[in-house]
């Protein structure tokens, strides 16, 4: 658990007496007439966009055109089984897709949208510097169907890994069979896959589990965005649950919902080798898209939402030179050599 | 924690609600578009700025939290948030901008508005600091502004935290701006594009526009008091009257009452929910934040002559403004 974090929760009083007009929704920073400016400038950031959805046509994340034939990247741990689902874009048209590769060391993954040939790919700006404090950022949202600004807000860095984690706390006395949950952190992954607190956790993954370090260890091991089968024991009865696990300092730092980011945290908030971070007013959906300057250069993708003031972006820099070689060899298979 | 804030917020819509103020449709009067040379010119003068005073930014650790503030003279004067320093003479570590961990003691605060002072130890160092705004009417809706803090605790790697955005409100001792905080923030500066502090982070509702920080009103005004370690717990007479009834407009458009609190003076001179508030000193009232200011404009003490209407008469009711009650919300 963390320590205290002071910001208190506002008193309707200071918002009552006003003194002169506010600052209508329009003239905000993120308000229609500052994106009316901003959004003709950068066309292709948002014809370089796209969105993965599931099954039920349910976003699960943003995905940014690699090639214009169908080639994409999007956000690893948002998208566990995205055959099942398609990738969406220019509000009507939507594609089956095949995966290509996972890069768990980015939270990347690389596929195709089925029989697509002609978006339009974004050119990533490897050679640059890394942007700056202060400087302007802007990333499509929704699809590509707006943009969102705001600016570098800390040092470019790399991101420690805790490892995964499902946000229960367990009974370190040994039971007679597996081992008791005793509480469930709030907006968490055991929580979402229906756990409570009381039940006793018999098998991970079909592997019985005796005492609670074998539980942290079988999930220590894994990545945030992996899918584990628990078998747990309510009452009488036997039961499974779906656990997709999600970063350990996420869960660490929000155990109470002290967080209170916005419209939602990603599974995937550490591990990354280099990100830069950002102000964007984003959503966890909106993760897997491109980010840019204002001056319309492909700066990275954002890869974490992370609180109510942070996102973390990818520079291209740290993941291109892997991906490229990749889409060349899925274009190009090696083909057995003639005798 | 997660159960009280839920509840708060039922509350605080609620609350809103009734008195009208989110909704108010309030518009900013004569604001230019935003074109993309303004933008370009912010960051410019924002990079520049943000070198220059960075150094002044502060971490505060105190008890087993983590906030923020911002050194304004040389002898290392701290500004902060109340809720942060709690009582006057506690010992907080403070992390400088590198790092560097040094001691200061909690002076005075204004538990009212959310200011208050800190006082690093070694005074005779010259530290690094910001100007106030000692303007604070200049502050004006639209203002472009950055906040600095130290959002979730200080961490060295990753430095101290920057948000641009503007100014959205400007209330008698608070400002609202779109410079998004959260936990830790607490205390921390937000400047003008002069490189003034106009405000101290202090509070945060659900939504991304809603980072309310104090302004310098409630610091200049208590300065002394504050530098001499005193508690101030009512708003002085400058911040104006007390009447302890919350009024709303009416489907008629006009201000009606619709609660009034024990022990005010409203409630003395028998104010009732229901009455409508026709004018305030022969002044005509048509909406809440006119009535609002008109009590705030006079000095705890002063008479006011009220125009009500009830039922079908109308009567004159003539109140003399308290003292806002301490710790109170109304």
């Amino acid at each position: 658990m963390m320590r205290g974090l002071f910001l208190s929760i506002l008193v309707p009083v200071l918002l009552r007496a006003d003194a002169r007009p506010a600052l209508s929704g329009e003239e905000r920073t993120n308000g229609e007439q500052v994106l009316k400016e901003v959004t003709p400038m950068l066309p292709e950031a948002r014809s370089a966009c796209a969105q993965v959805v599931d099954a039920t046509g349910g976003v699960l994340a943003s995905a940014v055109w690699v090639g214009a034939d169908g080639y994409f990247l999007t956000k690893a741990s948002e998208t566990p089984e995205i055959e099942k689902g398609r990738i969406r874009w220019e509000a009507a048209k939507s594609a089956a897709i095949r995966e290509i590769k996972r890069l768990p060391e980015h939270d990347l993954l690389l596929a195709q949208a089925v029989g697509v040939a002609d978006v339009k790919p974004v050119v990533f700006d490897v050679a640059s510097p890394l942007p700056e404090y202060g400087e302007w950022m802007a990333a499509p949202v929704k699809g590509g169907g707006e943009i969102r600004i705001g600016v570098i807000s800390a040092r470019a860095r790399g991101i420690p890994g805790l490892g995964a984690a499902m946000g229960i706390r367990m009974d370190e006395k040994p039971g007679r069979s597996g081992v008791r949950v005793l509480s469930i952190a709030e907006d968490s992954p055991a929580g979402a896959a229906g756990l409570q607190g009381g039940d006793v956790i018999l098998k991970i993954d079909g592997e019985a589990v005796a005492d609670f370090k074998a539980v942290h260890e079988s999930i220590k091991k894994r990545q945030p965005g992996d899918q584990v089968q628990v078998t747990y024991r309510r009452k009488d009865k036997v039961e499974v649950a779906r656990v997709r696990l999600a970063s350990r300092t996420r869960i660490m730092m929000n155990w109470e919902g002290e967080d209170f980011a916005n419209g939602g945290i990603s599974v995937r908030t550490d591990h990354f080798a280099r990100v830069l971070q950002h102000d964007l007013p984003l959503s966890p959906e909106d993760m897997g898209g491109p980010l840019y300057d204002l001056r319309g250069r492909a700066l990275g993708i954002n890869i974490a939402r992370v609180d109510r003031v942070t996102t973390f972006a990818l520079p291209a820099g740290v993941f291109w030179k892997q991906v490229a070689p990749l889409i060349e060899a899925d274009r190009h298979p090696p083909r057995a050599i003639r005798p | 924690m997660r159960s009280s804030l839920k509840h708060l917020f039922s509350r605080l819509l609620f609350c809103v609600g009734a008195a009208g103020v989110l909704s108010a449709g309030a518009v900013h009067g004569e604001s230019e578009k935003v074109s993309y040379a303004e933008l370009q010119k912010v960051q410019g003068r924002v990079r520049e700025l943000f070198a220059k005073v960075r150094p002044a930014v502060v971490a505060i650790q105190i008890g087993n939290g983590t906030a923020s503030g911002v050194v304004v003279n040389e002898s290392g004067l701290v500004l902060t948030a109340a809720h942060v320093a709690e009582t006057p003479g506690r010992e907080v570590r403070v992390v400088l901008d590198d790092g560097r961990k040094v001691k200061g003691t909690t002076l005075g605060l204004d538990k009212t508005t959310d200011a208050a002072l800190v006082q690093l130890h070694d005074t005779d160092r010259r530290w690094p600091f910001a100007e106030i705004g000692r303007t604070v009417v200049r502050v004006t809706p639209g203002d472009w502004c950055f906040a600095l803090g130290h959002p979730g605790g200080f961490d060295k790697e990753r430095g101290v935290v920057l948000r641009v955005g503007r100014v959205i409100r400007h209330t008698a001792n608070s400002l609202q701006t779109d410079c998004v905080l959260m936990g830790g923030d607490s205390g921390g500066p937000l400047f003008n594009l002069r490189g003034e502090v106009i405000g101290i982070h202090s509070q945060i509702w659900e939504a991304r526009d809603h980072n309310m920080h104090v302004s310098m009103a409630p610091f200049l005004r208590s300065w002394e008091e504050m530098k001499n370690s005193l508690v101030i717990r009512v708003w002085g007479t400058g911040s104006g009257g007390f009447l302890g009834a919350s009024v709303d407009v009416n489907a008629a458009g006009r201000v009606e009452v619709l609660q009034v609190l024990e022990g005010s003076p409203a409630k003395t001179v028998g104010l009732l929910a229901g009455d409508v508030v026709e004018s305030l000193d022969a002044r005509e009232m048509r909406s809440v934040t006119q009535f609002s200011n008109a009590i705030r404009a006079r000095a705890a003490g002063d008479e006011v002559m009220l125009k009500i209407q009830r039922g079908s008469s109308t009567q004159a009711i003539r109140v003399r403004l308290a003292n806002r009650p301490k710790e109170d919300e109304g």
